[in-house]
């Protein structure tokens, strides 16, 4: 009985406690409570550092919705463009940059932010603009997150990086080399690359290519691949806000389309889409020995095959570096808590964070200050083969230039990649079906 | 694809609550009609407000304002310009809308007809006085009807799978190649119509059950006595009677079969490689929402509209005759 009062007269105390902390405490608080929206896709906000930042900084709340990247980028950001209403920031994925780069009057200039003192603590200097940590990141990946009008839109956070990411065993039961080093000597180039492709499927059992095996999942990711290779896709800078379409005499959009032909006519692809239930399953069955991987999907690859850990490697991509993905993140002209948002994008963009994201989740940081940092550069992973993936990927991407991307990048993508699903389906012929894209582009530009 | 309509009784006008509730009172009064009516004027219009006013702001405001913006070059954030009929003249010379008006016409009949055929077949099976757990089977057939459309999506893609799929694994035991189903055009049209099949097949089948429930016992007994066999019973007394029945579900339909969308966009969004599966709807959606041309959509949406006016006459000719036709044969 005694127990019980002494139990409740606890309660009461620390009751009181607590009430008189909170009167008391109002007017020494820090902030007030502040709930920063933030749309994103994928794993671009990581929990564990969204938890970090809830340590650090108890009075924000960080709401996180995520959804599927086409109407995140599209419908929702042209909506909540259109009403002035919306979050406070918003992953844009490269493939959007070029769109979003013409409307800069959608976002707020991140040259005229200054960091406040709020993560001082976290290594963070108070009173910076973006220009200040322009130097952190990779040129062409900073690029993508300028408006056309300079104004800084966005903050690179991870860069894709492209490399082949092959498998030992089958290229063991092919004959073909298996060391990593060796097997990127095997394609100095995409023609080489197809070269081994055929090599490779010549060695295939009849019972194996009835059951459709094939060198690489895709022949048409290719195309992507070459084309970031290059210095311009379908626009060249004039100097115009807009640019000036270039998609029909640019000798690279030709060179990637012929050469992405030619390796679907070789046959050395499978024909399965990515991302589709046919994909997941052949990744397992040993479908196919080579995807053209970003760093982001060595994770994929881990959540849809882990029975194939340590069957993976991953060598240096045909043609030098290469590029697949990356996303910024935005604040909005429209976002309620701008400099809260800003304080957030700086220091979760910041290396130390982006070092953790890379090890967790393989997005490799565009943070090219790392770079050069030995915890990236030895980090291996023995899901392939022990790879030192930080190098591998650092080495590709530092190759990369940038490219001048349009406001219609996107959708004449599209069109062209339809046009190579066509002549993979055996529904055209090459020439019809570039003839057909051709159509189709400016159908997007006229109408 | 929403709802039932059920049709008024023979009645020929509702009878007023008021007057029935109180015969008495209403006869004793001078002018019992007119102190309904007067209350029927002063409440009514607020009463059925609600409905006109939501319908003003959600469906006719939008309705007025895409006709509007059909006559420009409209992109929401890249501003706007007067261009006249331009969008019309576009969209009768667009290749992708012809071809969107056949696929979609296409997936209709394929998702209609097999469709009904067997709900029709299904309503007797459940209509059967030997079938056990009867109204088990009812309520499960309902179940696929509120699934997901992306759900039944994700598994129909893995059943129709080129490579990998459980169609093609069972068509290989018969010496078939393996079919790819997403790039041909009527696979892929058969890929989809199997899907609006099986999450509508349910619906319809307790529909025609309903309407066989409601045949009377008389006819099947006086068809046996004639010596009709199980299936003479079946073409000359169930099907007659269904008749009505049969325009609804085809009306219902006809009006879902305009509005595939979800189904053929969970595909692929930008309706296949060689746009085949490319629907009106889904036409429409992307030229607003992928390719930012408001004008051109709204264009469509208004062609869309002239096409189910068009439908809805001609069904509404062919249910005239048919009631006009009397009951049965």
């Amino acid at each position: 009985m005694r127990k019980k009062t002494l139990f409740r007269g606890s309660i009461a105390v620390s009751t009181a406690a607590i009430l008189a902390a909170g009167v008391l405490g109002t007017p020494a608080r820090a902030a007030d409570p502040v709930t920063i929206t933030i749309w994103t896709f994928g794993d671009v906000i990581q929990r564990q550092l969204v938890q970090e930042y809830k340590n650090l900084h108890p009075e924000i709340t960080l709401q996180i919705k995520k959804s599927d990247l086409d109407p995140l980028n599209g419908t929702n950001m042209v909506t909540a463009c259109t009403s002035k209403t919306g979050p406070d920031i918003v992953a844009v994925e490269v493939q959007y940059s070029g769109y979003w780069r013409s409307y800069p009057k959608c976002f707020t200039d991140l040259r005229k932010m200054k960091t406040s003192e709020a993560n001082v603590a976290a290594g963070i200097p108070a009173g910076k603009t973006a220009l200040d940590f322009k130097k952190n990141y990779l040129p062409w990946r900073w690029e993508q997150g300028v408006g056309y009008d300079d104004s800084v839109i966005g903050f690179p956070t991870d860069v894709g990086g492209l490399e082949v990411a092959y498998r030992i065993d089958l290229f063991k039961k092919a004959g073909l080399p298996t060391e990593r080093g060796a097997v990127g000597k095997l394609w100095p180039t995409w023609d080489k690359f197809i070269a081994t492709g055929v090599k490779y499927n010549s060695k295939l059992s009849a019972a194996d290519k009835k059951a459709g095996k094939g060198f690489i999942d895709n022949a048409g990711t290719l195309y992507a691949a070459i084309m970031n290779q290059g210095t311009e896709k379908y626009y060249k800078n004039d100097g115009t806000d807009t640019g000036k379409l270039i998609y029909d005499t640019n000798p690279q959009v030709k060179k990637a389309w012929d050469t992405t032909i030619k390796a679907t006519e070789a046959g050395i692809g499978t024909r399965i889409g990515q991302y589709t239930s046919d994909w997941n399953i052949g990744m397992n069955k040993g479908t196919f020995a080579t995807i053209l991987a970003p760093a982001w999907m060595m994770d994929y690859i881990k959540q849809q095959a882990p029975d194939t850990a340590g069957k993976w490697d991953i060598a240096d991509l045909p043609g030098g570096g290469g590029n697949q993905g990356g996303t910024q993140l935005t604040v909005p002209s429209y976002a309620q808590h701008s400099q809260e948002a800003y304080d957030f994008i700086t220091w979760y963009l910041a290396p130390e964070q982006q070092l953790k994201v890379f090890k967790t989740y393989g997005l490799f940081p565009a943070a090219s200050v790392l770079y050069n940092d030995p915890a990236l550069l030895d980090y291996k992973d023995p899901f392939f083969n022990n790879a030192p993936v930080g190098k591998i990927y650092a080495e590709g991407v530092s190759k990369v230039k940038p490219i001048f991307e349009g406001k219609l990048q996107r959708a004449i993508d599209q069109a062209i990649g339809a046009g190579l699903g066509r002549v993979a389906a055996k529904k055209m012929t090459a020439v019809k079906s570039w003839a057909q894209v051709i159509v189709d582009i400016k159908k997007v530009i006229n109408n | 694809m929403s709802h039932l309509k059920v049709k008024e009784g023979r009645r020929k006008a509702p009878l007023s609550p008021w007057k029935s509730a109180n015969p008495k009172k209403a006869a004793k009064s001078k002018k019992p009609i007119e102190g309904v009516a007067s209350l029927d004027h002063r409440f009514g219009i607020p009463f059925i407000a609600p409905f006109f006013v939501i319908f003003l702001i959600f469906g006719l405001a939008p309705v007025l304002y895409s006709i509007y913006i059909s006559f420009y070059k409209w992109d929401p954030l890249g501003g706007s310009t007067f261009n006249g009929v331009q969008n019309f003249v576009t969209l009768w010379s667009d290749s992708d809308f012809w071809l969107a008006i056949r696929n979609t016409f296409s997936i209709w009949a394929l998702s209609t007809f097999p469709q009904m055929a067997m709900a029709i077949g299904l309503a007797v099976i459940l209509r059967s006085k030997r079938l056990r757990g009867a109204s088990f089977w009812r309520t499960i057939f309902l179940v696929p009807n509120i699934t997901s459309v992306i759900a039944i999506t994700i598994v129909f893609g893995q059943l129709f799978g080129r490579d990998f799929g459980i169609i093609n694994g069972i068509l290989g035991l018969f010496g078939v190649d393996n079919i790819d189903f997403i790039e041909g055009v009527v696979p892929s049209h058969i890929q989809i119509a199997a899907m609006i099949t099986w999450r509508w097949i349910g619906y319809n089948t307790l529909i025609f059950l309903a309407s066989m429930l409601a045949i009377p016992d008389e006819l099947y007994e006086s068809a046996s006595v004639d010596g009709a066999t199980k299936w003479q019973q079946f073409i000359y007394v169930t099907l007659p009677q269904l008749k009505n029945t049969i325009t609804f579900v085809l009306v219902v339909g006809t009006i879902g079969g305009l509005q595939v969308f979800a189904e053929p966009q969970q595909l692929a969004a930008d309706g296949g490689s060689s746009k085949q599966f490319l629907t009106l709807t889904l036409f429409l959606y992307n030229q607003a929402f992928v390719n930012n041309k408001y004008g051109y959509a709204a264009a469509i949406g208004i062609a869309i509209t002239v096409i189910v006016l068009i439908i809805s006459t001609i069904n509404f000719l062919i249910t005239r005759r048919i009631s006009n036709d009397g009951s049965g044969r």
